[in-house]
């Protein structure tokens, strides 16, 4: 306590009576959230400048005659701030009122309903009678779609000018603007023109009130009807944290959850609007064997008794090395480390891969930059357009680099030549090279140069699929055990495998699905119509379930525990947000009984948590991991 | 941004969007940001008003020299209502306007850039004539330079 | 008292609103002067002079000037001819009659700032008097008085006439610097000030025509000479925009301090038609009202804000006995609310409700309870608003309902407004 009051970063506050030590330069909002005090606010957010527009959190300050905006004052030592007197409430009172003047009572109708900063304040600190004797409200447009995914209210909208601030502060598109004047004014883009920004699912979560909606989500819950789970974003490797809000067996929307470290509270709207996908109808719903013969449903044991069966067959007769695994990069960071167990370990190839591409000349470099470490680069380097069309989230990061901490950001072309691109962050001390991992050899390139020009340089690849990094770090490829350890025997990557199908040199393929990766870039349903023994972990009517002589059940990212790996490395946890069937084993449990059945030396772990133990002793790197911190391969030099 | 946007409305009389867009694209801006400013002012038109746009002072010092009459007298002499445009769209008369300085001189009205005090209903009549019969009017003792000490 | 007149004293030379005019009676010779002298020493005279800001405020100009933080270039000056509050009117009359001494005003102020650009915001309405200020400038940049090497000095410096384009709130200092920068005009958190960050990011002086009017005669003349007039407290002359129920309104310049709102009224010629006073507004719309009483308040800053109003724009609105007060209130509110920004949340919506409540008291249909409703809401927004717009919105209204509780009573529920209906038909 001493030596907090003797640095000099601190200063005293005290809100209604309080003492709060802060650090010189902190708002008296948050002065007052430290000690404790709640005050309402509208336009205030805490990733936007203040404005002080909605003097909801107007308090009283010191012997100041009139109230002053907790939201945009400075606190200096010893302020007294009050938050509780009768002016304070009075005035409280009166603003809801003006708010409220010619807000719309459709309360009832509106998807805000339940969790509405106006209705919440205005039952906490409102008149709690109307006494507007005044007939004519201003009346303006409602249910205007501003696009396929955003519908806005004008008469719910209160003004406070959050999401203005947010095109403008936080994407720098400035869509959204106000217009008109006075108590005219609405919120609107050009001419109605429909948004196009790929952030417009954060506009219902800036907005205070029901004026931004989803078109998505419009008329579908009640928000006390849902139950939320946080969870990490399965849109991309970016590693962007959500909770996910479901009703019963159904995922209903996807909400930020701030992580000031990765997405800085914001969601693109592939992640955000791609929880769709976890409503599937066309799920593999029970286990299914078909060698041979037409389709049987068998209890999940017997399933995996003949899964092991077929496969051992083929080892017997062809050999081990005829028999391949192909992961997926959706596979949690359990799932993966238990599949390359049961590839190299029990069935004993080293045809074991996650992607399509190889994955060579690995360096550690390649992940050295974290995402929040952008910032503090003097100039950052984008490499081909790849890496921020795969992780869009990274792009607002990127403008926040650039308007709040006036870095440099460049961004070439992924066929351009190295000297060239790294002519553009010439001069820079600390430099940020970003790429995406198809882009890796020549972000690599222009990292080399920057770093022999005395530059200390820090890399970021974006890895594909949620947990492509995951299964790279535990060594689901052909080349790398767990910890990136060189294999002694290089096995097919994953096209290899695809062809080995074909030319029948792969003679058993165990799959688990489904794989954007692979399936995006490769003729997949006639590899595996192709080869001869195809069992399939999968929770939807893909390619692999289609063709498969075993097909398993999987589980969606949000029927899934375990951990993934963002691509910076961060190790983060997933949750099961809905039971489908609580009859479906995890699919490391399938793997583990699928290992036993093949005569595994010795069994491993079913449970994810257990798992997860393994990893952090089998990879140094992810021992000190755990709530949700980075794996560091290597730092910034 | 706003001598860009005078620029315009001199030109058409208005701000047609394609106007707006096209103000954007000079000043290297989304035209949202232009709509934003150009909605904010009252003096600028995003619809064509009439040939001569007269704004009748109706503020306090006005108002307590009969504005409202002069108001009234106006709407009856052209035939329209307040903030409407006459058929032949030669006028528009627009009564809520911000205290236009020519207090001195009150009730007073604003025709197009020109001032015209000390109204009395027989000197609108002789001013709107007059614009009728031959616009633009070369303003007397009233417009422009030479407000009332 | 023609020998005391600072501002209007040229008026009416012959040829004076021109470059050749104007110098021939000894315009620019401020200027000259100006550049012979070190900016600290133009700064020592404005202090001694004692002028204080005409916009409104009264704020010391010297003192406003001392502000700007050392040795941080560029800076820039705003001309703030964005006059529009009701009841002034002076500003307009100053360009019109004299838009070289303003000229010479603002290139005076620039020189002692040692600002880079200096930009005459003007309100959109006041057109004509933009294009004379456009010649105006074109000739003072052919005279070399303006541009590059003034006067054959190294000292350059850029004149810009920006018209606005009709918002009230553009008056207000930050929103007149938003407005210049090509945004809408809304009132800017302060601090940062605009001394310290305002065009542009830069050190910035907004100050009024007026104020600026009178620099060239503090320059030649000397501070003490201003100082002269008026009183200590409140020293120089200044124009007073008289207008309402009186036989001669315009524009009066008058010394401060020593002279009262009677004698004001006098030079007005008094009110109009023999009537007796009701109330008057002093310094614009904004201001309280008051009454006959304050007639023998001398044009003091601190006399009036004693008798609860303010110099304010240095206006005079006079109302005789037959005057509705609550239909006067109504028009101010309704100019408030038709003049917000709606930047914040009680001024939007409060001058919307002090509007529709205003209108139902004027036709008479409103209830007392209403009455309170006003009051109240009145409360909530004085001191509350983002910027000084929505707090004057209350200012007149509240006054005036102090001033005169029996007239706003006698509204509610009268069915008709009865101070009209008991107005001779030929009022």
């Amino acid at each position: 306590m001493t030596d907090v009051a003797r640095s000099p970063e601190l200063i005293t506050v005290i809100v209604d009576g309080r003492p709060v030590q802060v650090p010189v330069g902190t708002l008296v909002w948050d002065a007052c959230e430290k000690a404790g005090v709640f005050v309402p606010v509208y336009c205030a957010h805490k990733k936007l400048d203040p404005v002080a527009v909605c003097r909801m959190c107007l308090v009283e300050i010191g012997t100041l005659p009139k109230l002053q905006p907790a939201c945009a004052t400075v606190a200096s030592d010893g302020m007294e701030v009050r938050t509780r007197t009768e002016k304070v409430r009075e005035f409280r009172e009166g603003n809801l009122e003006f708010l409220l003047l010619n807000h719309p009572l459709d309360c009832p109708v509106c998807d805000r309903g339940g969790e509405c900063d106006l209705q919440d304040f205005a039952l906490r600190y409102g008149p709690g009678r109307t006494r507007r004797a005044i007939t004519t409200k201003v009346h303006f447009n409602k249910a205007v779609r501003l696009s396929d995914k955003i519908v806005l209210d004008q008469e719910r909208c209160i003004l406070c000018w959050r999401c203005t601030r947010y095109y403008d502060e936080v994407t720098g598109e400035k869509e959204l603007v106000l217009q008109e004047r006075g108590v005219h004014t609405v919120v609107a883009p050009f001419e109605g023109r429909p948004l196009q920004s790929m952030f417009q699912g954060n506009l219902p979560e800036v907005c205070p009130v029901g004026a931004l909606t989803h078109a998505q989500y419009r008329f579908r819950a009640r928000p006390w009807d849902l139950r939320r789970t946080p969870s990490v974003c399965p849109g991309c490797s970016y590693g962007c944290n959500l909770n996910i809000d479901t009703r019963e067996t159904e995922v209903v929307r996807f909400a930020s959850s701030d992580k000031p470290e990765v997405d800085d509270g914001w969601l693109c709207d592939r992640g955000r609007y791609g929880s769709g996908d976890l409503n599937r109808a066309d799920r593999v719903r029970s286990p299914e064997v078909r060698l041979g013969g037409p389709g049987r449903s068998m209890a999940y044991s017997e399933a995996i008794e003949a899964a092991a069966t077929a496969l051992a067959s083929v080892i017997s007769e062809h050999g081990r090395e005829r028999v391949a695994v192909l992961g997926t990069p959706l596979m949690t960071n359990e799932e993966a480390f238990v599949l390359q167990w049961l590839a190299r370990e029990v069935i004993g190839t080293p045809h074991v891969d996650h992607q399509l591409l190889p994955w060579t000349d690995l360096s550690p470099a390649e992940f050295s930059l974290g995402i929040e470490e952008i910032e503090a680069c003097d100039a950052i380097l984008v490499v081909g357009e790849q890496a921020e069309a795969t992780a869009p989230v990274l792009t607002l990061r990127l403008y926040k680099a650039e308007r709040k901490s006036g870095r440099r950001v460049s961004r070439v072309p992924g066929d351009i030549e190295a000297g060239e691109a790294a002519r553009r962050i010439a001069g820079a001390s600390r430099v940020g090279v970003i790429s995406h991992e198809r882009d890796r050899g020549l972000a690599a390139q222009v990292a080399a140069i920057a770093v022999a020009s005395g530059a200390s340089v820090g890399r970021l690849t974006i890895t594909v699929g949620v947990n492509g990094r995951g299964c790279k770090d535990l060594g689901l490829l052909p080349n790398y055990r767990p910890g990136y350890v060189a294999t002694a025997e290089v096995g097919l990557h994953g096209r290899g495998i695809l062809e080995g199908c074909q030319s029948g040199e792969i003679r058993a393929l165990l799959a688990v699905g489904p794989n954007p990766a692979v399936e995006a870039g490769a003729d997949l349903d006639r590899a595996c119509a192709a080869v001869q023994l195809l069992i399939a972990i999968t929770p939807v009517r893909d390619a692999f379930w289609r063709h498969a002589g075993v097909v398993l059940p999987g589980r969606t990212i949000a029927e899934k525990a375990g951990t993934v790996t963002s691509s910076e490395g961060r190790v983060q946890t997933v949750r099961i947000a809905v039971h489908p069937n609580i009859a479906v084993p995890s699919e490391v449990g399938l793997l583990a009984g699928l290992g036993a059945c093949l005569g595994a030396a010795r069994p491993a772990p079913t449970a994810p948590a257990a798992v997860l133990e393994e990893i952090r002793t089998a990879v140094p790197s992810y021992a000190a991991t755990a709530g949700g911190l980075r794996a560091a391969w290597g730092k910034l030099r | 941004m706003l001598p860009a946007l005078w620029a315009v409305q001199d030109q058409f009389g208005y701000l047609p969007s394609a106007a707006v867009a096209a103000v954007a694209e000079e000043l290297e801006l989304v035209p949202s940001e232009v709509a934003a400013v150009s909605s904010f002012y009252s003096m600028y038109f995003s619809h064509k008003p009439g040939q001569h746009f007269v704004q009748v002072c109706r503020n306090v010092s006005c108002a307590l020299r009969g504005a409202d009459g002069i108001l009234a007298h106006l709407g009856r002499v052209l035939g329209v209502e307040d903030g409407a445009t006459t058929a032949d769209g030669l006028f528009t008369l627009e009564g809520t306007v911000e205290c236009l300085g020519g207090c001195g001189g009150a009730p007073m009205m604003q025709v197009d850039r020109y001032s015209y005090e000390d109204l009395t209903p027989d000197r609108c009549d002789n001013i709107i004539a007059a614009l009728r019969a031959a616009p633009p009017v070369e303003p007397g003792r009233d417009g422009g330079p030479g407000g009332r000490s | 008292m023609a020998d005391d007149l600072v501002l209007t004293r040229l008026v009416g030379r012959p040829g004076v609103t021109t470059l050749e005019g104007y110098e021939r009676v000894g315009g620019y010779l401020g200027l000259r002067k100006a550049v012979t002298l070190t900016p600290e020493q133009i700064i020592d005279e404005v202090k001694s002079s004692g002028l204080r800001g005409r916009g409104g405020a009264g704020f010391p100009t010297g003192t406003k000037w001392s502000f700007l933080p050392r040795d941080v270039f560029p800076r820039y000056l705003c001309v703030n001819a964005d006059e529009s509050e009701p009841g002034c009117f002076k500003d307009r009359y100053l360009i019109d009659e004299l838009p070289h001494q303003l000229l010479e005003g603002v290139l005076i102020a620039a020189f002692t700032l040692r600002v880079s650009h200096a930009f005459i915001y003007i309100r959109g309405e006041y057109r004509a008097q933009r294009e004379l200020l456009d010649r105006c400038v074109a000739e003072a940049y052919e005279a070399g008085l303006a541009g590059r090497g003034i006067l054959g000095t190294e000292w350059d410096c850029e004149v810009i006439v920006h018209g606005g384009a009709g918002a009230y709130i553009c008056g207000e200092e930050t929103a007149l610097i938003d407005s210049l920068e090509g945004l809408r005009g809304q009132p800017r958190l302060k601090p940062p000030f605009p001394a310290i960050r305002g065009l542009y990011g830069s050190p910035t002086v907004v100050n009024n025509v007026e104020t600026l009017s009178n620099l060239p005669f503090i320059v030649l003349e000397g501070g003490a000479a201003y100082a002269q007039r008026g009183t200590a407290a409140s020293p120089g002359t200044r124009v007073f925009c008289v207008s309402g129920h009186v036989e001669r309104p315009g524009n009066y310049e008058v010394p401060m301090g020593t002279t009262t709102f009677r004698d004001l009224l006098q030079k007005a010629g008094g009110v109009w038609k023999g009537r007796a006073l009701k109330a008057m507004q002093p310094g614009g719309g904004s201001m309280q009202i008051l009454g006959p009483q304050h007639l023998d308040v001398p044009l003091d800053f601190k006399a009036v804000a004693d008798a609860g109003s303010s110099l304010g724009a240095g206006a005079l609105v006079v109302m005789d006995q037959t005057t509705c007060l609550v239909d006067v209130a109504k028009r101010l509110v309704d100019f408030y609310h038709h003049e917000s920004c709606g930047k914040c949340a009680p001024c939007r919506e409060g001058t919307y409700f002090e509007s529709q409540l205003m209108h139902r008291l004027e036709a008479g249909i409103a209830s007392e309870s209403e009455l309170a409703t006003l009051s109240d809401i009145c409360a909530n927004m004085d001191g509350r608003c983002f910027c000084p717009l929505g707090d004057t919105a209350t200012w007149f209204v509240m006054s005036a309902y102090r001033m005169f509780p029996d007239e706003f009573l006698a509204h509610c529920g009268a069915g008709r407004c009865p101070v009209r209906a008991a107005r001779p038909a030929a009022a």
